[in-house]
C-alpha cells in the first residue's frame, strides 16, 4: 500500500469516526429537555438528524401529563412538578414529521398539548 | 340567505375536507379508540370580606369536564359548570353554564378545525381560568370587566401552530347582544352563551400567540361583530383589542394584559336604551382595562413545599370614552392593587389568600379594602 493510500484509508477513518456520522451501537443519544404545561409543550418542534437518536427528557411544570409519539410507540407518564422527569427514547429512522401529545386528559384545553419531531428533510406528516 | 347564513356556509366546504379520511388519518392507529374519560374538572370556594359588611363564603365553582375520543383525530371536550352551588328561577341563585362543548378535528399541526360551544380566545384568563393557573382568589378585574370572561358562544373554527413558535385560533362566533351592555360592566351583560343565540349576525375572533422563547409567551387578541340585531335599525359593532405577556423563568413571574373595547354607534344604542327603559345606560364608546402583575416562588422545593408571593396592579374603565352628549361616571373609573400569597400543597391544589383596595375616582363612593380566602383545585 502506497504512503497516498494509507493517508486516505486513516482519513476516511476519521471521518467516519467522526461526531455526526451515523449512529453506532452505544452513541449516547442526545438529550432534549422539554417541559409540559397545561396545554403546550416547550419546544413543541424538535428537529432530529436522519439516523440520530435522541433521548426526550420531559418535566412537568403542573400536573401530570401524557406523552405519546404518534405511530411509534412511544408512551409514557410525565409525574408533576417537583417529582422528576420522564425519559422517551426516539431515533429518526426515516425522514418526516412526528406529531406528539399529551394523551392523559389534563383539562379542556388538552387537546392543545401537541408537538412535532421533525426528522431529516420535513416531509410529510408521519403515522 | 343573508349575509351571516352566507359567511358560514363557506364553512362547509372545510368541514367536509375534514371528514374525509386522508392518506395520513389512514395510517394512524385507532388501537385505544373509541375511548371516554376519564372525568376531570377543577372547582374553587370562596371567603370574601369587604370592610364594613359581612363576610361571604361561597362554592364559587364546581366544573365538570367530559372528553371522548371517537377517533385518535376526532375528539370532544365538554365542560359543565355550576356556579355559586344553587340554581333556582331566573339565575337569583347560580348558573348552570355549558361553557364548553366542542368537536376538534385534528387534521395536522397547521390546521385543526373546532366547532362547537367555544371559549373566546381572548386575553390570558379566558382559556385558562382554572384556580391554580392564576394568582389571586378571584380572577383579575380586567378579566371580568373588560373582557368578559369566562366568554363563550357557539360557533366554528380553525386552530393550530405554524411552527418556530407561532400559534393561533380563528372562530366565526355569535354576536354579543349590545342591549344588554351596561355602564358598570361594560359589554359583559351582553353574551348570549350558546343560548339560541340570534345569528343574524355573526362574530370573529382570533389570537396570535408567539412561544419561540423559552419562558416568554406573547398574545394578541381580537374579537369583533355586530351587536344590534334586536334594533334593525342600530349598527353597533363591537371590537375588542388584547394584547399580553407572560414571562416565567425559575422563581420569578410575571404578567402584562392589556385590553380595550370599542363600541360603533353608541350615540344611538344608547338613545333606543333610554327609550326603552326611560333611563341612560350611560354606555361608553370604549372600554379599557390593563394589569401588570409580579409573582416570585418563595418556597421551590416542589410540593408540599411550594409558595408564591404576588402583587398586582389593575386599572379599568368602563366609561374611558363616551359618546357625545354624555358624562361618564367616575366611580366606574377604578384601580386596584391586589397582593396576596398562593400555596401548592400539590399542583393541582392551590390555597389562597389576598387583600385587595379598590379604588375609583368617583368623590361619591368609598373606595373598598377586601380580604379574600380560597381554596381551589383541578384533576
Amino acid at each position: 500500500m502506497s504512503a497516498r493510500a494509507l493517508f486516505a484509508a486513516i482519513v476516511l477513518l476519521l471521518l467516519v469516526s467522526a461526531p455526526g456520522a451515523a449512529p453506532t451501537q452505544g452513541q449516547t443519544p442526545r438529550v432534549v429537555e422539554i417541559t409540559a404545561e397545561r396545554f403546550e409543550f416547550w419546544p413543541s418542534e424538535i428537529t432530529v438528524a436522519e439516523g440520530e437518536a435522541v433521548e426526550l427528557r420531559i418535566r412537568s411544570d403542573d400536573t401530570m401529563h401524557g406523552f405519546r409519539i404518534v405511530g411509534a410507540g412511544t408512551n409514557v407518564l410525565v409525574p408533576k412538578r417537583g417529582k422528576g422527569y420522564a425519559v422517551a427514547r426516539f431515533t429518526g429512522s426515516r425522514p418526516g414529521r412526528y406529531t406528539f401529545e399529551c394523551n392523559r386528559m389534563c383539562g379542556a384545553g388538552h387537546n392543545f398539548m401537541r408537538g412535532v419531531l421533525v426528522v431529516g428533510a420535513a416531509g410529510a406528516d408521519a403515522p | 340567505m343573508n349575509s351571516a347564513h352566507q359567511k358560514l356556509w363557506f364553512l362547509l366546504p372545510a368541514i367536509v375536507a375534514v371528514l374525509a379520511p386522508s392518506p395520513a388519518a389512514a395510517q394512524e392507529t385507532d388501537q385505544g379508540y373509541p375511548a371516554t374519560g376519564p372525568i376531570s374538572g377543577y372547582m374553587d370556594f370562596h371567603f370574601n370580606k369587604a370592610d364594613g359588611e359581612n363576610g361571604v363564603l361561597d362554592f364559587h365553582r364546581f366544573v365538570l369536564i367530559l372528553n371522548h375520543g371517537f377517533s385518535p383525530r376526532l375528539r370532544f371536550v365538554g365542560e359543565l359548570e355550576l356556579e355559586h352551588a344553587f340554581v333556582e328561577g331566573l339565575e337569583e341563585g347560580g348558573e348552570l353554564e355549558l361553557e364548553q362543548a366542542y368537536i376538534d378535528f385534528l387534521l395536522s399541526r397547521a390546521m385543526n378545525v373546532r366547532a362547537g360551544m367555544l371559549l373566546m380566545p381572548v386575553g390570558i384568563i379566558n382559556e385558562r381560568h382554572e384556580p391554580p393557573v392564576f394568582n389571586g382568589v378571584e380572577r383579575p378585574f380586567v378579566d371580568t370587566v373588560i373582557v368578559p370572561s369566562t366568554w363563550f358562544d357557539v360557533g366554528a373554527g380553525v386552530h393550530g401552530e405554524l411552527g418556530a413558535g407561532w400559534r393561533y385560533r380563528a372562530y366565526v362566533v355569535a354576536p354579543l347582544n349590545a342591549l344588554e351592555f351596561t355602564a358598570e360592566e361594560g359589554i359583559r351583560g351582553g353574551r348570549q352563551k350558546g343560548s339560541e343565540a340570534n345569528v343574524r349576525n355573526v362574530a370573529y375572533t382570533a389570537r396570535v400567540e408567539y412561544r419561540g422563547i423559552r419562558a416568554l409567551t406573547l398574545g394578541a387578541s381580537m374579537w369583533a361583530g355586530e351587536g344590534s340585531f334586536v334594533a334593525p335599525r342600530l349598527d353597533t359593532g363591537v371590537t375588542v383589542g388584547e394584547f399580553d405577556a407572560r414571562f416565567r423563568r425559575n422563581r420569578l413571574e410575571l404578567r402584562w394584559q392589556f385590553a380595550q373595547v370599542e363600541i360603533a354607534d353608541a350615540v344611538r344604542l344608547n338613545d333606543v336604551l333610554s327609550r326603552t327603559s326611560g333611563v341612560s345606560p350611560n354606555i361608553a364608546r370604549t372600554l379599557r382595562g390593563f394589569y401588570s402583575e409580579a409573582a416570585y416562588r418563595l418556597w421551590n422545593a416542589g410540593p408540599p413545599r411550594d409558595l408564591v408571593a404576588f402583587a398586582r396592579y389593575e386599572n379599568f374603565d368602563t366609561q374611558f370614552r363616551m359618546p357625545e352628549g354624555l358624562v361618564p361616571l367616575k366611580q366606574f373609573d377604578r384601580d386596584a392593587w391586589v397582593t396576596g400569597v398562593t400555596y401548592y400543597p400539590d399542583p393541582d391544589i392551590a390555597v389562597k389568600a389576598d387583600y385587595v383596595y379598590l379604588r375609583n375616582r368617583s368623590g361619591l363612593f368609598p373606595n373598598r379594602h377586601l380580604v379574600n380566602l380560597g381554596l381551589g383545585w383541578w384533576f
